[in-house]
Order: structure tokens, then C-alpha cells, then sequence
């Protein structure tokens, strides 16, 4: 159970507007991923919905139930925050514990639970260390330990994995997507790294200084951007966006073409350029490409390898039913 | 090791400096405590100049033992020592969370609460003695007057006056008396090292995690909880400091105790080395020697305690 409705909820600090009233429904056992740049007030969404931050106007509902006036602990809600916040004079099995010791559960079923709790997480080891002796992942998976044993309606993440390397990183992302499979629980996920958006959400939701900017499912997202913003914003590389007289040949304002949409040949093409870097990644190649008369640079991304050399000449071809068109308000056009 | 020859080379005058600083008082110390040594004695005048040949043994340790006022002074100072640390520290946390809050005046208030801490301690002593303690002139002579007049005029209410008819008449305490001046004694030196426990355990608690509160809000914790779970145990290091220090310090009170009742049934062990080093430097030094065990079994048995209750 956890069916989160957020009905124009809005957010002042003093007179500052961060969140302008929206609304947003979160489905039973969602998998809903906040993106957006820096300071758009992901955080502070998330916190109003575990309670931390209160609302400025608007009502929280959790399962139909209204919360808005509920203190945090009586939501149901559990929260994974990005610098872990272990208590760091208590043990691994304590941290766990806490919740459940704060619900005076008697000491038998608490060490049940924890000992179930470290079990999945691969913690039984560490069960009498202190948070200072943990690795960073190690603590990472302590704290989502401290939020699973609790039973929560909604787990809330607050980029939970930006502190962990590159490798890490991949793997703790596997692990609370299978972990969302199997307890199937609304989980609410904040991060504004897209590949994590991408790969785990069930629906993402893209902001913008506060403004829902568009929600929908991640391929959603990618094939259909509601917006000039949306369409720069999701996919790595970025989409190739520019206006002009080239986008007015398609009837648009702004037209974009994702780097992997475009067909790149040393010969003839639609637009002509010069090779600017080229990153070899093994498996692709991105090129950036320079004096296109359409936009400072633009990228393609293309699947293997292609002999060009930096101030080459070379040519580009979108593919035709892959341009994004929108209008002089950064709509999209169908 | 040819490259840290360099460093303990410049180390060493400090550390020499601070070695012949602790062992040459120590060591003389230990020396005058095994000899017969006085300032003042016309039978013995041999005894006036310390010498090996005035060996004493155990003797002036013996001489100290059965005097009447040593164990008075141990339990004097034990007792004056703990009830300082305990109140100081209690008041200091306590302080130190109220204000630790954000509110009107904060820097002003800060500054006032820690003005104490720049008494001198023999000021301190007068100031408490004579302006607030004194029976008749001091504040609490004036206080209890002004009690007794208000109940005097109650008795002559219509109803209730009945009632508080059966009232005594309040006296006012002498904090000079045998009993009570330990007591006069705690509560000057706690006036005026609160502030130093405040100042110590504010900037700790201004270096608490602030998410680690709200994880534990989430989790459940109620105010309380969050204090005994988090802040109590955040301040655990911050406590040992305060306690150390102030055990150091107020082993060695003097100008207060000095300044209340000269000593008078309210000796501890630095005043009982003063009263033989008018004359018996020999027991002066043995009862030093004491007060060195003393302090360090005090010092132990402080930090394993604190350790234990607040670090788990
Ligand atoms: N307590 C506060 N007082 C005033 N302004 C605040 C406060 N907390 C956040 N803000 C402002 O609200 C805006 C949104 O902040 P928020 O932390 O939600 O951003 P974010 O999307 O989580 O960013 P990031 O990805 O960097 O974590 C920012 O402009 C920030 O400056
Ligand atoms: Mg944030």
C-alpha cells in the first residue's frame, strides 16, 4: 500500500516561490524517479512528502488518507538520505534496530527483523561495527537496512548513490531495482543522474525551478519530449537542438535530433561540418561537429568506429521520422 | 633512522623544558616527604636546613595519616570536586541545548552567560560570601527577611491567616558554619565554570549532523530520544574535556575555601598542605604526594565512567 496524491502543493522559503503549486499522483508499488537540474527543488519535494519541510499551501494524501498535518513518523514513509545519516554511535545492528526500538517492539522480534533486514542486504558481517568502520556502500546499504525493517507504505530515496564510485554506483542501482521487485513497494527515488532515472524508473518525473515539466514512462520521455526542455534534458548525449531556417523547413520553431538519430558519412549528406573531438568509447564514437551554420556544435553518436580526424570534413543525415518538432513555446508538435 | 634524527634533535629542549617544569617539583617534593624538614623549631634546629641526614622514612606520611583533619580533607575535596562536576556539567548541557536554539538576543545572551568565567576566583569567593550568601546583608538575608514579612502580613489576612499562623518563621542560613560551607563553596565555583561547560558543549552541538535528527524524526524518535540517542552520546567527548579539566582544577581550590571559613571544618587537601607548610614542610609535602595519588585515581575513575555511560 502507498498510493501518494500531492493535490497544488507549493513551497515558500520567506518570499522565495521554490515549488509553485503542482500536482502529482504516485501509483501503488511505483517506481517513481525526480529528475531535474540543480536546486529545482527535488529535495525539497521529497522532504515535503516525508514531512520534514512543510507545506506552504496544498494537501498530501497516502492512500487516500490525508497527511498534510501528520508528523513524519506517523506517515508510514521511510527515507534513504544521500549522506546515509548512520547514527554513528551505534552499531550496524543498533542503526537497524532504531526504528523498531522507537516503536517499543520487544527485543526478540527486533533482532528477528534485523537479522532478516542484514541478511538481504549482505550485512551479517558487519552487524557489530560502527558506521565509522564501514566502506561506503557498506553504510549505504545500512541505511536502506534502517528503512527496510521498518515495513514502510513508500520508501523516499534522496540520491542515494552520489557518494559511491562508478562501479558501485551500478550496483547498488541493480540492487534497489531488485529490491523494488520484490517487495513491489512505492518507492520515490530523487537523483539528477539520468542513467539512474532511465534504467530504474517505473515513471519519471522531470523538473524544472519547481515546475512538473513533464511525467510519463522513461521510453515516454525519449521518444515523445513534451518540451524543449524535456527533449535537452533526457538522453546522453544531449539531443541536438537549434532554430532557424533549417527547423522552419520543417514547420517548427525548434526542431532536435538525438545524436544517435543522425547518419554520419565522409562524402554527402544533408549538412556539411567540420570534426571537432571525437571520444572513442569502444563500443561508440561521439563526434562533435563544428561550422554546421545550425548551432555552435552538435553530437552524433554513432555504433563502432569511423576513421575522421580532428578539422575533417564531414556529413550529417537525420534520420527523417526521428526529428522532434516544437513550436515558439517549446511545445512539442505532433 | 638517519632522517628523524633532525626532528627529536629540535623536540628536545621542549621536552626537556617540560620534564625539568614536572620532575624537579615532583622529585623535591618526593625528596621533602621522606625528611624531617620545618621552618621553625627551636630544639632541632638541625631540622631547619633539608637534609639526608634528617631521614624520616614513612614517617611524615604516618604523621599525616593519623592528623585528625586528613580524612576530612579527602572526603572534603571528593565531595566538593563531584558535586561541582556533576552540576556543572548537567547545567552546561542543559544551557548549552536551550540556547543552542535560535532566538532574539542569542549573542547577547551568550555573551552574558559566559562573563562568569572572567571572575577572578578570589573576587568570586567575596562576591558570593558577603553580597549574596551573608545571613543579614547579602541577598539571601534580604530575601528571607522580605519572605517573613509577607507571611507576617498574611496572618492578619481575615481567612487564611489561620493557616499561616502555622508557619515558622524562615532563618536564614550562615554558609560560614562548619556544615554548610562546602556547600557555599560548590555553589561559587559551579556559578562560575557552568559557562566553560556551556562554551564547549555549544560549539559541539552547533557541529551535530542536522540529517542524522531527521532520520531520526522518521524513525520515530520523540525529542527525548533524540537527545539520549544522539545528542547525549554526540557530546560524550566534549563531557570528558570538561570533566578532566575541571577535576585538575578544582582538586586544587583554595582562595575560595580560604575566603568562606579559612578552612574552618571545610579542608581539603591543598588547604591542609597549607596549613602544615607554615611549618612542616616535611608533612606539607607528604600530604602532596596524596593529593598526586588522589588526583590520579580520580582522574581514572572520571574518564572510565564517562567513557562507559555516554560512548557505549
Ligand atoms: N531551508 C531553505 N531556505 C531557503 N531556501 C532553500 C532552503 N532549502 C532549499 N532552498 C532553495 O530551494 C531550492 C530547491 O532546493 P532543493 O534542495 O530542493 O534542490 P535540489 O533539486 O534537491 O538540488 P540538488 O540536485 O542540488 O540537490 C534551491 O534554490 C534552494 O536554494
Ligand atoms: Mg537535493
Amino acid at each position: 500500500m502507498g498510493r501518494i496524491v500531492l493535490d497544488q502543493v507549493s513551497k515558500c522559503f520567506g518570499d522565495v516561490e521554490v515549488i509553485p503549486p503542482l500536482d502529482l499522483t504516485i501509483e501503488d508499488g511505483e517506481f517513481a524517479v525526480f529528475v531535474g537540474p540543480s536546486g529545482c527543488g527535488k529535495s525539497t519535494l521529497l522532504r515535503m512528502i516525508a514531512g520534514l519541510e512543510d507545506l506552504t499551501s496544498g494537501a498530501i494524501a497516502i492512500d487516500g488518507e490525508d497527511v498534510t498535518e501528520v508528523p513524519p513518523s506517523k506517515r508510514g514513509l521511510a527515507m534513504v538520505f544521500q549522506s546515509y545519516a548512520l547514527y554513528p554511535h551505534m552499531t550496524v545492528r543498533k542503526n537497524i534496530g532504531f526504528p523498531l526500538r522507537m516503536e517499543k517492539m520487544g527485543q526478540a522480534e527486533i533482532d528477528k527483523r534485523v537479522e532478516t533486514a542484514s541478511q538481504s542486504l549482505n550485512l551479517t558481517d558487519y552487524l557489530d561495527r560502527k558506521p565509522g568502520q564501514l566502506s561506503g556502500g557498506q553504510r549505504q546499504r545500512v541505511a536502506i537496512g534502517r528503512a527496510i525493517v521498518r515495513d514502510p507504505s513508500a520508501f523516499l530515496f534522496d540520491e542515494p548513490l552520489s557518494n559511491l564510485d562508478a562501479a558501485l554506483r551500478v550496483g547498488m542501482r541493480l540492487e534497489i531495482s531488485e529490491m523494488h521487485a520484490r517487495m513491489k513497494t512505492t518507492m520515490i527515488y530523487v537523483t539528477h543522474d539520468q542513467v539512474e532515472a532511465m534504467t530504474m524508473a517505473d515513471k519519471i518525473v522531470v523538473l524544472q525551478a519547481g515546475v512538473i515539466e513533464q511525467v510519463g514512462s522513461p521510453l515516454d520521455l525519449y521518444h515523445k519530449p513534451q518540451n524543449v526542455f524535456v527533449a535537452g534534458f533526457i538522453g546522453s548525449p544531449k539531443m541536438n537542438l537549434f532554430s532557424g531556417p533549417e527547423a522552419a523547413k520543417h514547420g517548427a520553431h525548434t526542431i532536435g535530433i538525438r545524436p544517435e538519430h543522425t547518419d554520419v558519412n565522409t562524402t554527402d549528406g544533408m549538412w556539411e561540418g567540420r570534426v571537432g573531438v571525437a571520444e572513442h568509447l569502444g563500443s561508440d564514437t561521439f563526434i562533435h561537429i563544428h561550422d554546421t551554420g545550425l548551432a555552435d556544435m552538435l553530437t552524433v553518436r554513432i555504433t563502432g568506429d569511423i576513421a575522421v580526424k580532428h578539422g575533417d570534413k564531414i556529413f550529417l543525415t537525420p534520420q527523417a521520422d526521428q526529428i522532434h518538432k516544437f513550436d515558439a513555446q517549446g511545445l512539442r508538435i505532433e | 633512522m638517519p632522517d628523524r634524527k633532525l626532528p627529536r634533535l629540535l623536540q628536545a629542549p621542549a621536552v626537556l623544558l617540560l620534564l625539568v617544569w614536572m620532575l624537579v617539583p615532583l622529585g623535591m617534593t618526593l625528596y621533602f616527604s621522606f625528611i624531617r624538614y620545618v621552618l621553625n623549631n627551636l630544639r632541632h634546629p638541625e631540622w631547619t636546613t633539608p637534609s639526608p641526614s634528617n631521614w624520616r622514612g614513612f614517617g611524615n606520611y604516618q604523621f599525616v595519616l593519623n592528623s585528625k583533619d586528613f580524612l576530612l580533607a579527602i572526603q572534603n575535596s571528593l565531595f566538593i570536586v563531584c558535586s561541582i562536576l556533576f552540576l556543572t556539567v548537567t547545567l552546561g548541557i542543559l544551557i548549552a541545548v536551550l540556547i543552542n536554539k535560535a532566538f532574539p538576543g542569542q549573542g547577547i545572551v551568550r555573551v552574558l552567560l559566559i562573563s562568569p568565567f572572567f571572575v577572578m576566583p578570589a573576587v568570586n569567593a567575596v562576591l558570593w560570601i558577603n553580597m549574596i550568601l551573608d545571613p543579614v546583608l547579602g541577598l539571601q538575608g534580604i530575601a528571607v527577611s522580605g519572605i517573613n514579612d509577607v507571611v507576617d502580613g498574611l496572618r492578619q489576612a481575615p481567612v487564611l491567616g489561620s493557616f499561616f499562623s502555622l508557619w515558622p518563621e524562615f532563618e536564614p542560613i550562615s554558609f560560614r558554619a562548619t556544615q554548610t560551607s562546602a556547600i557555599a563553596v560548590i555553589m561559587m565555583v559551579t556559578w562560575q565554570w557552568t559557562p566553560f561547560a556551556v562554551l564547549i558543549f555549544m560549539t559541539s552541538l552547533q557541529s551535530e549532523d542536522q540529517q542524522q535528527k531527521e532520520a531520526a524524526v522518521l524513525d520515530g524518535a520523540g525529542t527525548w530520544s533524540q537527545f539520549r540517542f544522539l545528542t547525549l552520546p554526540h557530546l560524550g567527548r566534549p563531557i570528558a574535556i570538561v570533566v578532566m579539566i575541571q577535576a585538575i582544577f578544582h582538586l586544587s581550590l583554595y582562595a575560595e575555601i580560604e575566603i568562606v571559613s579559612r578552612g574552618n571544618g571545610n579542608k581539603n587537601l591543598p588547604y591542609l598542605i597549607g596549613e602544615f607548610a607554615n611549618n612542616n614542610i616535611g608533612a606539607a609535602s607528604a600530604t602532596g604526594i596524596f593529593a598526586v595519588i588522589l588526583a590520579n585515581i580520580v582522574a581514572i575513575f572520571l574518564l572510565r565512567a564517562v567513557g562507559k555511560t555516554l560512548m557505549e
